[in-house]
């Protein structure tokens, strides 16, 4: 009696724990061949045909977090559902199908997506990308902000700030492949092909501006740009906080951008009075070469050169938002999107735009063709 | 036949065939996943990928390996998990010496207890680094807040466990209130103190490794979000998942043991 | 000071019960009462900017409690959704994971040679955090349905039934074995079997452990179902809600779904306690 129930239970515990494996992960089969079967390719799919697709079987994906609004836009463009799949900071989604048109970032997922070293999905060429500025659709990422209050009372700081991440920024973009040495020795965890990938297209974002023209002034804040961001900003983005959000309508871009410091330090020499003598910058991201201005500023000494003693790089990638810890003084400055800083200056922050690093989107919405053909 | 039955009869061997059954469970499904899916080393790798990923001298970031990476962020979330984890351990006893001290500081505390132990972490976080000013020290802070709780509520369990019959013979004895708790209360108590000691410490590290996430700057919880978000090798994520898990089972097993130290009542078993 | 001497010094006499008979309507209205003081306390402190002051921080990050609570009208319907959501994922974790526990602990009870090592295990999967399960478990739910948000949800349940399930086990077990000697020998004169003596003497003994358990269980689902949903594919859920308005920097949003959430664990711990007592009074 006794042997035998604990063979039942034996028994029953194994199966059990065998078809609980089974349910987990089977079922798979069928979707997973096509991927090899593709060997005829539609020779150019529309963009909006392949949208009205994805957007119909609601296979459309985002980070969400403040990153959806292009994709919304996009949406909205061609009339569709203004509704997308929560994508989880991997492109297992994609890969498996459970998202037809992804969200990539041109320097960080499409290349995982594309390339076969460490990480990546091994797709070559065999997948395409609808570009958000060529959509028109195209809103401002990563820049350098600060708050008004630090900006008014270390004006000197600022602008060295700015002026020696400038030069950063410039080497960066004219080495890329040195940019992505530093940042990987920085203690960077991205491995060092994908740093490389990642710096090169880095580098594209910072000197082409959304219409695809060669940008030489880095840093520079285009008016039509940060007004497109802010339009689309304004139409999808809706803040529950009913204060918040009637002030974030009335926001225009001199409430939360200021040319002055980055004019003075573009018309320097590279002498400043710095009133804080050691700073430091807010990621908004883990250390990656999205960043690489600042470390090749810190690795070439240009910020000690303008008179700081020292610059902490923080890095970020959490969930204290980097607009958070700059408004609360836990650091100087920080790197952020516009829509991001737009949103925390209407419910109450005190931020402002300094310098606009990256000139166009990086933003594409990444599919395979052999899906839509 | 004897020896056969004298080890399957052992504690270990019991845990021992848990293991090979899940070891069993796992392979059966990574076999399933390779075979249907396009990466399966994100779903389910197998076993000996792990390993292999663990002892292979290849760097994954700028001059570590695989397993050097896991063990020095490992090393800085651990210290900051025990820190909170001692902060709050001393506190919770001592709140629940407070609470059993004062019937009237129960009733006003308990509920308040409660409602810490629900605030989201994410949201007093932000917070607490506002008050710090500090992303190190807010961790530790976080990770004192979450294993506070249990330490309370199991010690004030226990304090609540001694029989009536004991406060008697206290009593008849005409002992100070004092040795009441020194004699009586306390070590009554310990046996729930070291249940809430068993939650907490798991507890404490989970808590440090989530709140690593939420700024950068080391720990478990950034190499963690970092390698999740394939930059780098898929295997150090999963190195992350089993060396968290062994973290935790190590944790308990030493609070065991620390418990046979002090405690007599165990020692009997 | 006075005060709680005296009910101490009470506490240590025989007269114990008869004072408490007495004060009986003092005593309930006082759980009741005492921390709604403080509370008032609490609610002026802050409202009137007094913690601010404390905590050096701002109306922005620690915004008044009337801007919460606006904010928490205004959006009443959204708040619904993303509350029945987190709920209904932490209470069927919560019950399953129960079960599950009591199950395992059950056997391991009764066969100590195979359950033990269930129960290490099971403790094992406990101590994974939730923020390395909670994505294993996104990948290993992808075939369950092609609709996301079941899916998602899936995966939710399952975290929260791991962690639940390790902190009844590791209860229960002790409820079920820990019980006074002469119970245990009396049961051995009667040469009762092992089923009567697990269903009239194990059983019944654990019940006030099953609770000790529910009141960590009860609001660590909730905690579970909260992180997970930071990494669920679909966007639903209290905690996902601060999240978002978290990094979007809209602290006040955020407040309202914290306070969602403290609501969401005082109520579930009221019910907690209110079955509490009705159960184990039948007991005794």
């Amino acid at each position: 009696m006794k042997k035998r129930l604990k063979r039942l239970v034996c028994a029953v515990t194994v199966a059990s724990l065998a078809m609980s494996m089974l349910t987990a992960c089977g079922g798979g089969g069928g979707t997973s061949q096509s991927s090899t079967a593709q060997t005829t390719q539609a020779a150019d799919l529309k963009a909006e045909d392949i949208i009205k697709k994805a957007a119909e079987q609601g296979k459309v994906g985002n980070w969400g977090l403040g990153n959806e609004y292009e994709v919304l836009a996009l949406l909205a463009k061609y009339n569709l559902p203004t509704k997308y799949l929560s994508q989880d900071f991997t492109m297992d989604g994609f890969d498996d199908d459970s998202i037809l048109l992804a969200s990539a970032m041109t320097y960080n997922e499409l290349g995982l997506v594309k390339n076969d070293y460490d990480g990546g999905y091994k797709y070559g060429d065999k997948v395409k990308y609808i570009d958000m500025n060529d959509e028109g659709v195209a809103m401002m990422e990563d820049n350098i902000f600060t708050t008004k209050k630090f900006a008014k009372e270390n004006p000197e700081t600022t602008a060295a700030f700015l002026y020696a991440s400038l030069k950063g920024w410039e080497y960066a973009v004219a080495h890329p492949d040195e940019a992505a040495e530093i940042v990987y020795k920085a203690g960077s965890s991205v491995s060092p092909d994908h740093q490389k990938y990642m710096a090169s297209e880095v580098a594209k974002l910072v000197s082409t501006n959304t219409k695809g023209e060669k940008v030489t002034d880095i840093g520079n804040m285009d008016d039509s740009a940060m007004q497109q961001t802010l339009d689309i900003a304004k139409k999808y983005v809706t803040l529950d906080d009913a204060t918040a959000n009637t002030k974030f309508k009335a926001l225009t871009l001199d409430d939360i951008r200021d040319k002055t410091f980055i004019t003075k330090a573009k018309a320097s020499d590279g002498k400043f009075n710095i009133e804080k003598k050691s700073v430091k910058i807010q990621l908004k991201w883990l250390p990656q070469a999205q960043f690489m201005g600042y470390f090749v500023a810190v690795e070439k000494g240009y910020y000690k050169e303008v008179g700081f003693d020292n610059v902490e790089i923080v890095s970020g990638g959490g969930d204290i938002a980097e607009t958070t810890a700059v408004n609360n003084g836990t650091v100087d400055f920080g790197v952020t999107w516009e829509t991001n800083l737009a949103s925390a200056d209407a419910s109450g922050m005190d931020l402002v735009e300094i310098a606009q690093i990256y000139q166009r989107s990086g933003l594409v919405l990444v599919y395979k063709p052999e899906k839509f053909s | 036949m004897k020896k056969i039955k004298a080890i399957t009869g052992t504690k270990w061997f019991s845990s021992f065939l848990w293991i090979v059954l899940l070891i069993i469970a796992w392979e059966v499904g990574a076999m399933v996943v390779a075979a249907t899916k396009r990466t399966p080393e994100n779903i389910l790798p197998h076993l000996y990928q792990i390993i292999a990923a663990a002892f292979s001298g290849k760097k994954v970031t700028g001059d570590m390996t695989a397993v050097q990476a896991v063990l020095s962020s490992a090393g800085l979330t651990l210290i900051r998990a025990l820190l909170g984890f001692i902060i709050g351990a001393v506190i919770g006893f001592l709140f629940a010496l407070l609470m059993k001290m004062s019937g009237m500081v129960e009733k006003i505390l308990f509920p308040y207890l409660m409602l810490i132990q629900l605030i989201p972490v994410l949201g007093i976080a932000p917070i607490i680094l506002a008050i710090t000013g500090d992303i190190n020290i807010s961790r530790v802070i976080i990770a004192a807040i979450l294993s506070f709780y249990p330490v309370a509520a199991n010690t004030l369990a226990g304090f609540k466990s001694v029989e009536q019959e004991k406060y008697d013979l206290m009593f008849i004895y005409a002992a100070k209130r004092r040795s009441l708790y020194t004699k009586v209360l306390i070590p009554a108590s310990l046996p729930y103190l070291f249940t809430g000691f068993k939650i907490a410490a798991p507890m404490a590290v989970t808590a440090s490794i989530l709140v690593d996430t939420l700024q950068g700057d080391g720990g478990l919880g950034c190499l963690l979000s970092q390698s999740l978000k394939h930059a780098m090798s898929i295997h150090v994520f999963w190195l992350i998942v089993f060396f968290s898990a062994f973290l935790g089972i190590v944790i308990s097993k030493v609070i065991g043991l620390i418990e046979v130290g002090i405690a007599p009542w165990r020692r009997r078993v | 000071m006075e005060r709680e001497v005296r009910l101490q010094k009470i506490g240590r006499r025989k007269t114990l019960r008869q004072r408490a008979k007495e004060n009986r309507k003092w005593q309930k209205a006082s759980t009741i009462v005492l921390p709604v003081i403080l509370g008032v306390i609490l609610v002026g402190l802050w409202q009137g900017q007094v913690l601010h002051g404390w905590f050096h921080t701002d109306t922005f990050t620690l915004p008044l409690l009337d801007k919460i609570g606006g904010i928490m009208f205004d959006i009443k319907d959204k708040i619904l959704i993303n509350t029945l959501s987190t709920v209904s994922v932490a209470f069927i974790g919560l019950l399953v994971g129960s079960l599950l526990g009591y199950l395992v602990a059950v056997l391991a009870a009764m066969f100590p040679k195979i359950g033990m090592g269930g129960l290490s295990v099971i403790g094992a999967f406990a101590s994974i955090p939730v923020v390395a399960l909670a994505p294993v478990l996104n990948n290993w739910t992808k075939d369950v349905s092609s609709q996301a948000s079941i899916r998602s949800m899936v995966s939710k349940i399952i975290v929260v039934t791991l962690i639940c399930a390790a902190d009844m086990g590791l209860n229960a077990y002790r409820g079920l074995t820990e019980i006074k000697p002469f119970s245990e020998d009396l049961m051995a004169i009667y040469a009762a079997p092992k089923r009567t003596v697990l269903w009239k003497l194990r059983l019944p003994n654990s019940l006030p452990y099953v609770f000790t358990a529910l009141k960590v269980s009860v609001p660590a689902s909730i905690m579970t179902a909260i992180v997970s949903e930071y990494f669920a594919e679909y966007i639903t859920g209290v905690g996902r809600q601060i999240r978002e308005n978290i990094v979007l920097a809209q602290y006040s949003t955020a407040w309202a779904y914290i306070a969602t959430a403290c609501l969401i664990g005082v109520i579930s711990y009221v019910i907690l306690m209110a079955l509490q007592s009705i159960l184990l009074r039948r007991y005794h």
